[in-house]
């Protein structure tokens, strides 16, 4: 259902879904720098970013 | 009088002659053109006031979650569907209801046939057509001018992807059981906008939502919002801002949608309650498309099952988890 | 009486003209419906619009409405104080607005500007605001304006009322206001003034013989309040009901609202948005006490205000000016025509009868 994200216009390299142990750490890394990497390749986000009046 | 309505009538009188129901919940027709009244009959001579035509579009099943009387119920297909999830959902008890189904043919758009005339609607009628007794045909005046018009060409567009016109569950049938259309995309306008890119899609998703204005018309007619506090009235903690912001107004119709996601069964009363005619099925289309192709779900169909987001099954698609 | 003749041609340029001078506010095309707006630069108004799905309430009462703001930045002078926002009260025209509603305004007045209280917000844009009015030559079947005290050709409330006969405007001066706005605009061209009336008399009586929606309130003002509200008929009329906010929005003279404040950062702000009675929160004490926590209690209490509470409390008619836009947009078709009338004749049993 991450998929109505992405529909609304929402990037799909803006969310990510992984199932990581704390026994994992080597796995933590390699998904947090893929994670950067997807999101970085992309503009900085200004949707969903709500602003006073 | 079509041959729905009488039926309706003289079953709900019978219900109520015989004390097997302490009320019946149906339509009585409106006081201004194209429009009904929901409403309640406690004895035979109420129930003579039901009517059944092409504008019953409101789900009766949102006056359902958790009454404790004996009710009987004028439901067409998608009503019937909202039945089941509330009996899934334990809103309402199968041996409370008395459901009276209507097999339906359709509903039409209010808002596709006043954008065919330059003057205001005074006057509709159906009883004029050849085929009264389906609605096939009906008759719409403005003060310059009358038009006879075809419900074909202007069903709701919920109705015209409708697979489920007869009742999934019921006690007695007001009308012979219709044909199942069979249609060969009925996601077509989801797929249109899962075409555009991100930009498109949040511009798309930006214009409909313009006019909003927060009456939360479409949560109240909807069956399935029937949270004590909807999560936008929260206030400690406040989620959602309730004033005009843009991102406030998206976010509201989105996890709304999200709230919906497996349950939806498209009656679109959503869209027939928004004073803005706004297609606020937009939001939910997704995942009923996502529920189907996913999982193999369509909402309210079974009493027996439970819905996909409430069940695990080892066999789940994740291909989205890395 | 004065009447200037505008004649259509013209209407275009000076409207431009009044933009030096006025802010413009009036219909404009959303989709299907009309809603009234401020006007962008150089962004016309639609003057065939037929009815308009929100009121023009909103020019003086927005939905959303910045009233205070604070910052926390300490670079700034006047950090830590809650201000006043800075609106922009500089003169403003609301074009094309129709008879009931500028009485709606009328009514909405009397709430907001007291002896005791004014609330600024809504005083200074009123007091900024001029009202040019268009008359309603051919009322919707909604319109039900005579017999709750307007009519599609009245005049209260309005500083200029405009009437169009077809190839040109006559604009009936109300108030120096209204002669300052057109003055404005550039349309200065006299036209005779019982010469005019005539037309206008004549094209009045036609607007109303053609509205034949009525509602009766004669008896209201003598029914006891708790006969009415005990009445029995409330619980099934208030069955269909659905307690959106969709009557309360599209309401001219609904006023209630709600105060919220939002902060981000080092900002904050204080705003004031519309809230609705049908809401069930509405209500909702600190406590967690509800006294309206029923369908029933709160469908009554809508109709009660504006159909009795109102009329006891100012002795101005009914607080339902006859616009008829609740009936057109209610999603169950509750219908306060309706409504009204079973108030109106409504005879409780006398203790014998019970």
């Amino acid at each position: 259902m991450g998929n109505l994200l992405e529909h609304m216009g929402i990037e799909k390299e803006r969310l990510h879904f992984s199932w990581v142990s704390s026994a994992e750490a080597t796995k933590f890394v390699e998904v947090a720098k893929k994670v950067t990497a997807a999101v970085r390749s992309i503009e900085p986000n200004d949707k969903l970013v709500k602003k006073l009046d | 009088m079509n041959k729905r309505t009488e039926k309706i009538r003289e079953l709900a009188s019978n219900l109520l002659k015989d004390g097997k129901v302490d009320m019946v919940i149906g339509f009585n027709q409106g006081t201004t053109p194209m429009a009904t009244n929901p409403d309640i009959a406690r004895s035979p001579e109420q129930a003579e006031k039901f009517i059944w035509d092409n504008n019953c579009s409101i789900n009766l099943a949102n006056y359902l979650a958790d009454r404790k009387e004996k009710i009987g119920i004028i439901a067409k297909g998608c009503d019937t569907r909202n039945i089941v999830n509330h009996i899934v959902e334990n809103k309402i008890s199968r041996d409370q209801l008395h459901i009276i189904g209507v097999p339906c043919t359709g509903m039409i758009d209010k808002v596709k046939i006043a954008s065919e005339f330059d003057d205001e609607i005074i006057e509709y009628n159906e009883d004029t057509g050849s085929d009264s007794d389906s609605g096939n045909n009906f008759s719409v005046k403005t003060a310059s001018e009358t038009k006879e018009l075809l419900k074909k060409d202007y069903l709701k567009a919920n109705c015209s992807t409708c697979m489920h016109r007869n009742p999934v569950i019921y006690d007695e049938l007001a009308a012979d059981l219709v044909e199942e259309p069979v249609i060969e995309d009925q996601f077509a306008d989801v797929r249109a906008i899962e075409e555009m890119d991100s930009k498109d899609k949040w511009n798309y998703f930006d214009d409909l939502l313009k006019d909003c204005i927060r009456c939360y018309a479409c949560r109240n007619a909807c069956p399935l919002c029937f949270c004590p506090t909807c999560f936008v009235d929260e206030s400690d903690p406040q989620w959602v801002g309730k004033g005009q912001n843009d991102i406030d107004i998206r976010t509201f119709h989105f996890l709304r949608a999200y709230h919906c996601a497996g349950r939806c069964t498209d009656c679109g009363a959503c869209v027939e309650a928004c004073p803005m005619d706004i297609n606020v099925r937009a939001f939910t289309r997704k995942l009923v498309k996502d529920s189907f192709e996913i999982y193999g779900w369509e909402a309210g169909l079974d009493t027996e099952k439970r819905p996909p987001l409430d069940t695990f099954n080892p066999n789940d698609p994740d291909e989205f988890i890395k | 009486m004065k009447v200037i003749k505008i004649d259509k041609k013209e209407w275009d340029k000076g409207i431009d003209k009044s933009r030096e001078k006025y802010q413009l506010f009036g219909p404009v095309k959303s989709k299907n419906n009309h809603i009234f707006k401020k006007l962008e630069n150089d962004q016309p108004l639609d003057m065939e619009y037929k009815d308009s799905v929100l009121s023009p309430k909103s020019v003086l009462f927005p939905q959303t409405e910045k009233i205070l703001e604070t910052t926390l930045d300490e670079s700034k002078d006047d950090h830590h104080i809650m201000k006043r926002a800075d609106t922009d009260y500089s003169p403003r025209a609301v074009i094309g607005i129709s008879p009931c509603d500028a009485k709606a305004v009328q009514l909405v007045k009397l709430n907001f500007d007291t002896k005791d209280y004014r609330d600024p917000y809504w005083c200074d844009a009123y007091e900024a605001t001029t009202f040019i009015g268009l008359a309603v030559n051919r009322p919707s079947i909604y319109d039900f304006s005579p017999s709750a005290g307007s009519g599609p050709f009245a005049e209260e409330g309005l500083d200029v009322l405009l009437v169009d006969c077809g190839n040109e405007y006559l604009a009936k001066v109300l108030t120096d206001k209204g002669e300052a706005f057109l003055g404005a605009a550039g349309f200065t061209r006299k036209e005779d003034a019982k010469h005019a009336e005539t037309i206008i008399t004549k094209m009045k009586k036609e607007a109303e013989d053609a509205i034949v929606s009525t509602i009766s309130t004669d008896k209201l003002k003598d029914k006891e309040i708790l006969d009415l509200h005990g009445a029995p008929f409330w619980d099934d009329l208030a069955f269909s009901c659905i307690n959106c906010g969709t009557c309360t929005y599209v309401c001219p003279t609904c006023w209630c609202f709600d105060i919220q404040d939002e902060t981000k950062g080092n900002m904050s702000i204080r705003i004031r948005n519309w809230d609705t009675c049908m809401s069930p929160l509405f209500t909702m004490h600190g406590s967690g006490h509800n006294p309206r926590a029923e369908k029933t209690q709160r469908v009554r209490q809508r109709f009660m205000h504006k159909l009795k509470y109102f009329v006891d409390k100012y002795d101005q008619g009914t607080m339902c000016i006859g616009c008829g836009r609740c009936v057109k947009h209610c999603p169950v078709n509750i219908d306060i025509r309706e409504v009204c009338n079973t108030m109106n004749s409504y005879e409780p049993k006398s203790e014998n009868e019970i």
